[in-house]
C-alpha cells in the first residue's frame, strides 16, 4: 500500500518580493553602498528579506555576497577602512542608527562561519556561552537551553552523554552543528550562515541542510554559499550578485529554471560571462 | 544551434556531452522523417518492398530513443543542469518520446501499405496523398524549428495542425460515403482510415514538439493552453 505524505502535494506559492508587507519582512536593505577605502564593494543594494524563510546569496568570489551578509550584523564595523551608506532595517529599525547597541544587535542577528569555531571549552559551556554573557546564572535555565539548542541543531542524540567533554573532540560536522546550537541558544531573530558547509563532507552537509530547513520555522535564515545546488536545495529566495551589484533576486524555483537575466543564466549554468 | 548556446560552458566536457546528445536527436529526427516519407510513398505507390524496409528499420528509432534517454539521465546525474540547460534536457527527453511515436505511426502506415489492394481500392489510397504530404512538411518544419530552437517558427508550425485536422475530417466524410456506397469495401476503407488516423496523430505529435521548443525558449509551459494565451508570450 502506498501512503502519500499530504505535505508532499503542496508547493508553496512564491512571495512577491517587491511587495512584502511589514509583517512579512525581516530585513529591509535600502540603497546600501559600501566602500573598502576608495574601492566600492557594494553598489546601491536594495532588497527585502522575508521572515521565517531561507534566503541565499550566490555569486562568484569577490562579488560582495559575504560583505553584504556581514553588513547585517555590522561585522564590517571591525574593518577600519570600511565605510557604509544606506540603511538596513531589522523589523523596521535601522541597525546603522546612531543609538544602536551593536552587542544587542548581534544577539538578535547570530552568525555562523565557514570553519567551525567552537571555543576550547566543554560542549555545554560552548552552548551557554552567550547566555552566561547576558548574566544568566540559573542552572535550570542553562540546562534547558543546552538541551533545546542541541536538539534544534540535531546534535543532542550524539552528545547528550558527554556534554562536559571538550568541544574540540567533535568531528567537523558535529562542531559546525555545535556552533549553530551556540548561535541559536540566545534565540536570535535572524541567523546568518557564511558558507556553513564548505569545510564539511557530503553527509554532514546534508545534515546541516536538513537542519536549515527546520530552523526556518523559528528564525529567518540568510545563507551565503558557493554551492549552487545547495542554494537550490535549501533556500526559498535566491539573490545573485555580481561585482557588487544585485543582479537578480527572486524565488529559488524561478531563478534556477527560468532566470530573467542573462548574467544569472550564465553563472548558474557554468558559462563564461 | 547557436541559439542553444551549448558551446560556452566553462567545462568543455559538458559542452561535448550536450553537443553529442543534440546531434543524436537531429539524427533521430532525420531517421523518423525518412521513415515517414518512405511509408507514405510505399502506401501511395503500393511499393511492398519499401513498406517492408520501413518495418525493418523501426528498431533503429527505438534504439535512438533508449540511448538518448540514457545520455540525458547521465547528464542530469553528473552535471545537475540548471536554467536553459535544464530546459533543453527536459525538451529533449519529451521530444524523443514524440519522435519515437511518430516512428510507430509510420510503421502503422507501412503495415497498411503491405496489404494487397485491388485496382479501384488503390484509388482510395490516393486520397491520403494530400494529407500525407502536408504532415510530412509539418514534420520537416518542426525538426527545422527544433534544430534552430526557433520560437517564431514553432508558433507557426503549431498552428498548421488545424489545417491537418480539417483535412482529416474532410477525408473521413469522403471515406464514410465510400463505405455507404459499397459495404464490401469496408475492410479496405478501414485500413485507409487507420492510415489517415496515423497521419493525423503525427500532426498532434509535431504540435507537442513545438510546445517543447516554446518551453525551452520562453520557459513557459504552453501545453493545454489556448492559441490566444500562446500569442501573449
Amino acid at each position: 500500500m502506498i501512503t502519500v505524505n499530504p505535505k508532499a502535494n503542496e508547493v508553496a506559492a512564491p512571495l512577491d518580493l517587491n511587495n512584502l508587507t511589514p509583517e512579512q519582512t525581516a530585513l529591509e536593505i535600502e540603497n546600501l553602498n559600501l566602500f573598502y577605502g576608495e574601492k566600492q564593494a557594494l553598489n546601491n543594494i536594495s532588497m527585502k528579506i522575508p521572515k521565517g524563510q531561507v534566503t541565499a546569496f550566490i555569486g562568484p568570489s569577490g562579488c560582495g555576497k559575504s560583505t553584504l551578509l556581514r553588513c547585517i550584523n555590522r561585522m564590517n564595523d571591525l574593518v577600519d577602512t570600511c565605510s557604509i551608506q544606506g540603511d538596513i532595517n531589522l523589523n523596521g529599525e535601522n541597525i546603522y542608527g546612531k543609538h544602536v547597541d551593536v552587542a544587542a544587535l548581534r544577539r538578535k542577528v547570530g552568525m555562523v562561519f565557514q570553519r567551525p569555531n567552537p571555543f576550547p571549552k566543554s560542549i555545554y559551556e560552548n552552548v551557554v556561552y552567550g547566555l552566561r554573557i547576558t548574566g544568566e546564572k540559573n542552572r535550570r535555565v542553562l540546562d534547558e537551553a543546552v538541551e533545546r539548542s542541541l536538539k534544534a541543531a540535531a546534535l543532542w542524540e550524539e552528545v547528550k552523554d558527554r556534554l562536559h567533554d571538550s568541544a574540540l573532540g567533535l568531528s567537523g560536522g558535529q562542531q559546525q552543528r555545535l556552533v549553530i546550537a551556540r548561535a541559536i541558544a540566545i534565540e536570535p531573530e535572524v541567523l546568518l550562515l557564511d558558507e556553513p558547509t564548505s569545510a564539511l563532507d557530503p553527509i554532514s552537509t546534508l545534515t546541516i541542510e536538513e537542519l536549515i530547513n527546520d530552523l526556518k520555522k523559528q528564525f529567518t535564515v540568510v545563507i551565503v554559499t558557493h554551492n549552487m545546488q545547495q542554494a537550490a536545495r535549501v533556500s526559498d529566495q535566491t539573490a545573485f550578485m555580481y561585482m557588487g551589484d544585485l543582479i537578480e533576486y527572486s524565488d529559488t524555483n524561478t531563478l534556477f529554471t527560468t532566470p530573467a537575466k542573462k548574467k544569472t543564466e550564465d553563472y548558474i549554468t557554468g558559462r563564461y560571462g | 544551434m547557436d541559439k542553444l548556446n551549448v558551446g560556452r560552458h566553462i567545462s568543455g566536457q559538458f559542452n561535448e556531452d550536450l553537443e553529442r546528445v543534440i546531434n543524436h536527436v537531429m539524427a533521430m529526427g532525420g531517421l523518423v522523417e525518412k521513415q515517414l516519407k518512405d511509408s507514405i510513398s510505399a502506401m501511395i505507390e503500393g511499393d511492398e518492398e519499401l513498406a517492408k524496409e520501413v518495418l525493418k528499420n523501426d528498431y533503429q528509432i527505438n534504439d535512438f530513443e533508449v540511448s538518448i534517454d540514457e545520455e540525458c539521465s547521465r547528464i542530469i546525474a553528473k552535471r545537475q543542469p540548471a536554467a536553459g540547460d535544464l530546459r533543453l534536457i527536459m525538451a529533449i527527453i519529451k521530444t524523443i518520446t514524440d519522435l519515437e511515436r511518430i516512428g510507430d505511426e509510420a510503421e502503422k502506415i507501412a503495415k497498411v501499405a503491405e496489404e494487397s489492394f485491388s485496382k479501384e481500392q488503390r484509388d482510395l489510397l490516393v486520397n491520403l496523398e494530400n494529407l500525407g504530404r502536408r504532415v510530412l512538411v509539418m514534420l520537416q518544419s518542426t525538426l527545422d524549428a527544433f534544430t534552430r530552437m526557433d520560437f517564431d517558427a514553432a508558433i507557426k508550425v503549431h498552428k498548421k495542425d488545424d489545417k491537418i485536422d480539417r483535412e482529416y475530417e474532410g477525408l473521413m466524410r469522403q471515406l464514410m460515403t465510400y463505405m455507404m456506397e459499397d459495404p464490401r469495401a469496408i475492410p479496405q476503407v478501414m485500413s485507409v482510415i487507420w492510415s489517415a488516423r496515423a497521419l493525423e496523430r503525427i500532426g498532434d505529435r509535431c504540435q507537442n514538439i513545438c510546445e517543447y521548443i516554446i518551453y525551452f525558449v520562453k520557459g513557459k509551459v504552453v501545453r493545454h493552453t489556448t492559441p490566444e494565451d500562446m500569442k501573449k508570450l
